[in-house]
């Protein structure tokens, strides 16, 4: 199924839900999104704001697939220009586009244990369409980019600290500029100067035309950041607007 | 159908069914995950994999999940050609463009598709191996099967992938009797890549190893289905394994495949009442 939508939009998002049936639980049902609808265009950095349990993270899963959205749309435009619905494409087809054209990354590493940090990261890369000579040196530029000690480029990266795991996290993610960057805390175990170097390179993806989705803990980040705020309350969008516009208010609650 | 974004088959299963006895349709309708269990009532046939179908691209494993009995290990050896089919049909796509069902071939022409085409690394390394041949002997075996006749290029090769699988060459002239559970599945790595087939079927290939022995017999499996661009499927009910190795699964209860799902969508939110007990099971 595809379909023309305006060419700059990269994710449309039409009336998400998401409800949890838990089985285990007597068929208790919880409701995580309620009917979200928003768009984040190419160059556009959309950042995600709401209280714990508004949302936010269960969106990027849901957009990214982990979760399977109960009813709704998830318009994505592919490099042809013609668009697709994340929901309704066969798991495979997922999986090929989370590959090449869709990063997600989260506060958590997911890769597989015993793998070593340049490995990661360069397998990334290859995933992305790289040979492997192109994908090491993308690797070793991305993990310079993020002050990634080089004397842990060979240790498995399960010995890792947090942030040098979101680090790793970031890189993989980013070592090939995705069409759309869903990212979720990415910098949260990150000291001053390394989350300096992690949002400045988020920074430069975006103006480098990548769509991105972020939740961030602190308004700090997506004033730096975001081109536009989206404030999710109970599952559904409270109100977006300008970083001014948003999180004055959003700091005003929160004070 | 989208050409961008649809991955091509390497290897494709339609429809396919194992019933152990006779069986009529009541069979199949007093059987399966709703009716809880596999066993039709009346005949006592068991329906041990009713309706299984999955596609497989070239550098993709699939998972398939679920507890002992579920009808994992059935699905894979009808693949295989380990066990006769009721029905259904399976596919590859370098038999006559994926064409021809393979399980009306003869049981000869079957036989020819495990030398290149489809290897199996089994659970239980006896299966796989000769206990009694030394390492390289039993690697021998495949390669002279695909017609290879010089004894010189016939033991470089068998070092060569028992390098690749981490075993000691000088290990390769002693029976595989003599080795321990990991070196065993190590040579049925290397067995199984012989003839560089593009399909692998792995039946538990972890379980029953110490946890560090296991550890390293998983990171080599996963860095040879990078490696060979394999199109892999991972009978596991160990989720850290299907975790490890796999992006899509399949979960298979009383026969039948109840769901299917992208590996990380399974882990964080599974649908059937019978997933989500299972993962609850594995991860609290």
């Amino acid at each position: 199924m595809t379909k023309k939508l305006d060419p700059n939009m990269v994710l449309d998002v039409r009336k998400l839900h998401k409800e949890f049936v838990l089985h285990t639980v007597d068929g208790r049902t919880v409701e995580a999104l309620n009917g979200i609808s928003l768009s984040v265009s190419a160059g556009e950095h959309v950042a995600l704001a709401g209280t714990s349990g508004a949302g936010k993270s269960s969106l990027l899963k849901s957009i990214y697939r982990t979760y399977k959205p109960t009813s709704g749309e998830v318009w994505f435009q592919l490099l042809d220009g013609t668009f697709v619905d994340l929901v309704g494409l066969t798991d495979a087809e997922l999986a090929t586009l989370r590959g090449t054209q869709i990063g997600y990354v989260s506060q958590f590493l997911r890769a597989a244990p015993r793998r070593s940090t340049f490995d990661i990261v360069t397998k990334s890369g290859i995933q992305r369409g790289m040979d492997i000579s192109t994908a090491r040196e993308a690797a070793a530029i991305a993990l310079k980019k993020l002050n990634l000690d080089e004397a842990l480029w060979d240790v498995s990266a399960s010995v890792l600290s947090g942030g040098e795991k979101q680090r790793i996290n970031l890189a993989a993610g980013t070592i090939s500029p995705p069409r759309l960057l869903l990212l979720d805390e990415p910098v949260s175990a990150l000291d001053p100067s390394n989350r300096e170097a992690a949002l400045e390179l988020i920074d430069t993806l975006t103006h480098q035309g990548v769509a991105v989705l972020a939740v961030f803990h602190d308004i700090e980040a997506m004033e730096r950041l975001a081109t536009r705020v989206v404030v999710l309350q109970h599952g559904v969008v409270g109100y977006e607007g300008s970083p001014q516009q948003t999180l004055a208010k959003l700091a005003g609650v929160a004070r | 159908m989208n050409p961008i974004i649809t991955p091509d088959w390497v290897l494709k299963v339609d429809g396919l069914g194992k019933v152990f006895g006779p069986f009529t349709n009541e069979s199949i309708a007093k059987t399966g995950s709703d009716c809880g269990t596999s066993k039709d009532p009346s005949t006592g046939s068991i329906v041990a994999a009713w309706d299984v179908s999955f596609e497989v691209a070239a550098g993709e494993a699939l998972g398939v999940v679920g507890e002992s009995g579920s009808g994992k290990s059935t699905v894979m050896r009808c693949i295989a050609g380990d066990q006769s089919t009721s029905v259904g049909s399976v596919h590859l796509r370098n038999i006559d463009g994926g064409n021809t069902n393979i399980l009306h071939m003869s049981a000869s022409a079957r036989r020819q598709l495990r030398i290149d085409q489809i290897a199996v690394v089994y659970q239980d390394p006896a299966e796989g191996l000769d206990l009694r041949v030394t390492a390289g002997g039993n690697i021998a075996a495949p390669l002279t099967a695909a017609g290879l006749r010089n004894f010189g290029a016939i033991r470089h090769r068998a070092s060569e992938l028992l390098s690749r699988t981490e075993v000691p060459l000088n290990r390769m002239d002693d029976v595989v009797r003599s080795f321990s559970g990991g070196m065993r599945q190590r040579v049925q790595l290397a067995k199984a890549l012989a003839n560089r087939p593009p399909i692998v079927l792995l039946d538990e290939p972890t379980t029953g190893l110490d946890a560090s022995v296991a550890a390293g017999v998983l990171d080599l499996i996963r860095g040879l289905l990078e490696e060979f661009g394999l199109a892999a499927v991972v009978v596991s009910h160990d989720f850290s394994v299907i975790e490890m190795l796999t992006t899509r699964c399949i979960v298979m209860n009383h026969g039948r495949v109840v769901e299917s799902a992208l590996t990380d969508q399974l882990l964080e939110d599974p649908h059937h009442p019978y997933s989500q007990k299972l993962v609850s099971a594995a991860r609290s």
